[in-house]
């Protein structure tokens, strides 16, 4: 079955690897079955092309140096090794924890989780658009604040924080920023040392690597242990023989997004813009998250009195569009979305969303029957609706 | 210690929002009315959200025992 | 293409509703549910000689709410009013050939508005009093407020 007839818009939740991807990391699957850690020559081709990896990307990153970076499985990974090895290894120096109220809860459950080792954690408050109160944040930071984490950007509502802004406030108290860019990076520039980064998340499959890699950056004075024990690869910090495709896979998406953002991003843009433009047109429609101080690849919107998987059930059996509505696990569990919730919106409010996150198969032709296939699938919702 | 025996058992050690709730759920579906899920969680958040669902989905809290960080519930299903 | 694991007649029903819309003189109408939790549904019914002889509804909710308000209309449709009570959460989820686990509260909203509807007619015509009606609605939504 093909699923490449549709109109796919859920590049957020997977996306196919870049063809160039697999093109450069297919022989790590076929020719080279080295382990990195073997000494004979099939071991260092194998450990080389880690290494690479590793250079490319820092480069996306401006990481100083790419020893700061090291491989994990997923983001999910990358935040708990962020989060728990970063606070058990300074916890002498504090057992204060901070993130936002719209983290990943790959993040906030690992500080959760730290609670159990009397660890405490505080929320800081965003406002309507999801950008965080900063000067919540100056009040509730002190020098017992061992790790405070706020995300690049947001990837329900599209938003980008201000990070800057952010770190300075942090590093004033001289304590640790931790950043998940896995929405952001290969979207958007990011520039650990001039952003003032101390800890920064990766995904591969977000930049259109392949699925099982991801990636965290530990900046030169950052101190962290490992949360996965064992053996000494990635300089003991994440144990167990590496991916070497999705590592090799991750590499190479790092040096294609660092070369081809800006170009994308233009495009991107434009679709996006069309997109926000016309479907803002259907009555009682809002965009959520911040109008300009957004991804280029994200529109978002919510709908009064319509349900959010029916949205997405219509569009996909009627049209054969794919939407995402929420996040992952609201869908599980049936529970509005703690993002939508964090913005101010009321439980009603927040049931009717869609997002839409673009890709490379979408372009502007797409626009038009995007937008029929959304207006039609919203007057047929509403015309079932009591409200 | 209690002398309830449960129908079935849940153990949520280590879990956390939002799986022991819906975990919770899905348990006492598979249960006849009238059964007994006991159901084992130390995600601070449970201890909240299981009575408060139980409450609102017309479940019986039968007992209810907290011993270090774990939370015990002792639930008929109701309806 | 089913997104969550629902059946074929889940989506038939989903994508096809039988019996949208209001009944402006209903004879009873039940209204369960909570916008905050994510699921509204209010049925109509027109009842003669102690049949169901018309029914339609509107539903705020999940592919589970809509699919489910148009089967217990179906299996409504043309029953007596006894019957019709007698038509369970279970047997609307058996028809629909299951639903998730997660989703089984929607079931229990479709049983639920029909046997509040047929209620309210009962209350109407004088058969019960207002404190006879059983309240069936559980409330259970996880997004509902404690």
């Amino acid at each position: 079955m093909s699923f490449m007839q549709g109109i796919y818009l859920d590049n957020q939740s997977a996306m196919l690897p870049d063809p160039r991807v697999l093109d450069f990391a297919k022989r790590y699957l076929i020719e080279v079955p080295g382990n990195p850690s073997a000494l004979h020559s099939v071991g260092l081709a194998a450990k080389s092309a880690v290494e690479e990896a590793r250079e490319k990307v820092a480069e996306l990153i401006n990481a100083e140096d790419a020893r700061n970076v090291i491989f994990t499985g997923s983001a999910t990974e990358a935040n708990n090794l962020a989060i728990r090895g970063t606070a058990m290894r300074n916890a002498s120096k504090g057992m204060s924890l901070l993130a936002s109220r719209i983290e990943h809860i790959s993040v906030l459950n690992s500080m959760k989780d730290l609670q159990k080792n009397g660890f405490q954690l505080q929320l800081i408050p965003v406002d309507s658009k999801g950008i965080v109160d900063l000067q919540a944040l100056e009040r509730m930071i002190s020098k017992q604040t061992i790790v405070t984490s706020v995300m690049y950007a947001n990837g329900e509502i599209g938003t980008i924080e201000p990070i800057k802004e952010i770190s300075h406030i942090v590093h004033e108290k001289g304590m640790l920023l931790h950043v998940d860019a896995t929405v952001a990076a290969g979207r958007i520039p990011i520039d650990v040392q001039n952003d003032g980064i101390d800890l920064l998340t990766l995904s591969s499959n977000d930049i259109c690597g392949p699925q099982g890699a991801g990636a965290l950056y530990a900046g030169p004075d950052v101190k962290i242990q490992p949360v996965t024990v064992g053996g000494g690869q990635e300089r003991g910090l994440r144990p167990g023989t590496e991916n070497l495709f999705a590592i090799a896979g991750m590499g190479e998406a790092a040096r294609l997004a660092r070369l081809e953002m800006s170009d994308d991003s233009i495009r991107l843009k434009a679709i996006r813009d069309s997109l926000i433009r016309e479907i803002l047109k259907i009555d009682e429609t809002h965009l959520t998250g911040h109008a300009t101080n957004r991804l280029p690849h994200h529109a978002s919107f919510r709908f009064d009195r319509i349900e959010g998987e029916s949205i997405l059930l219509t569009l996909d059996a009627m049209f054969d569009i794919q939407v995402s509505t929420g996040s992952a696990c609201s869908s599980r569990t049936l529970e509005a979305s703690h993002v939508l919730l964090a913005l101010g919106l009321k439980h009603e409010q927040a049931h009717g969303s869609m997002v839409m996150t673009l890709g490379k198969s979408n372009h502007p032709d797409q626009i038009s029957v995007v937008f029929d296939a959304v207006k039609k699938t919203v007057a047929r919702l509403r015309a079932l609706s009591p409200l | 210690m209690s002398d309830i025996v449960p129908d079935t058992e849940l153990d949520c050690i280590g879990l956390y929002c939002p799986l022991p709730l819906s975990m919770a759920k899905e348990n006492i579906a598979n249960i006849d009315i009238g059964q007994v899920l006991k159901i084992l969680a130390d995600d601070p958040d449970a201890e909240k959200d299981i009575p408060g669902w139980a409450k609102r989905a017309g479940h019986q809290i039968l007992m209810f025992e907290r011993s270090g960080q774990v939370a015990t519930f002792w639930i008929k299903r109701i309806r | 293409m089913a997104q969550i694991g629902y059946s074929k007649k889940v989506m038939d029903h989903f994508m096809n509703p039988r019996n949208v819309g209001v009944i402006d003189d209903a004879d009873g109408y039940g209204k369960v549910g909570n916008p905050v939790c994510g699921d509204l549904m209010e049925i109509f019914i027109k009842v003669k000689g102690e049949r169901i002889n018309d029914i339609k509804f509107r539903t705020f909710g999940c592919g589970s709410a809509i699919a489910v308000s148009s089967m217990v209309t179906e299996m409504a449709k043309g029953k007596l009013l006894d019957e019709a009570m007698k038509i369970t959460r279970k047997d609307v989820a058996d028809e629909l050939d299951g639903l998730p686990p997660q989703k089984m509260h929607c079931s229990n909203l479709g049983a639920d508005a029909l046997h509040a509807a047929i209620q309210d007619y009962w209350v109407k015509t004088g058969k019960i009093k207002l404190d006879e009606v059983k309240k069936e609605d559980d409330g259970e939504g996880d997004a509902c407020p404690t």
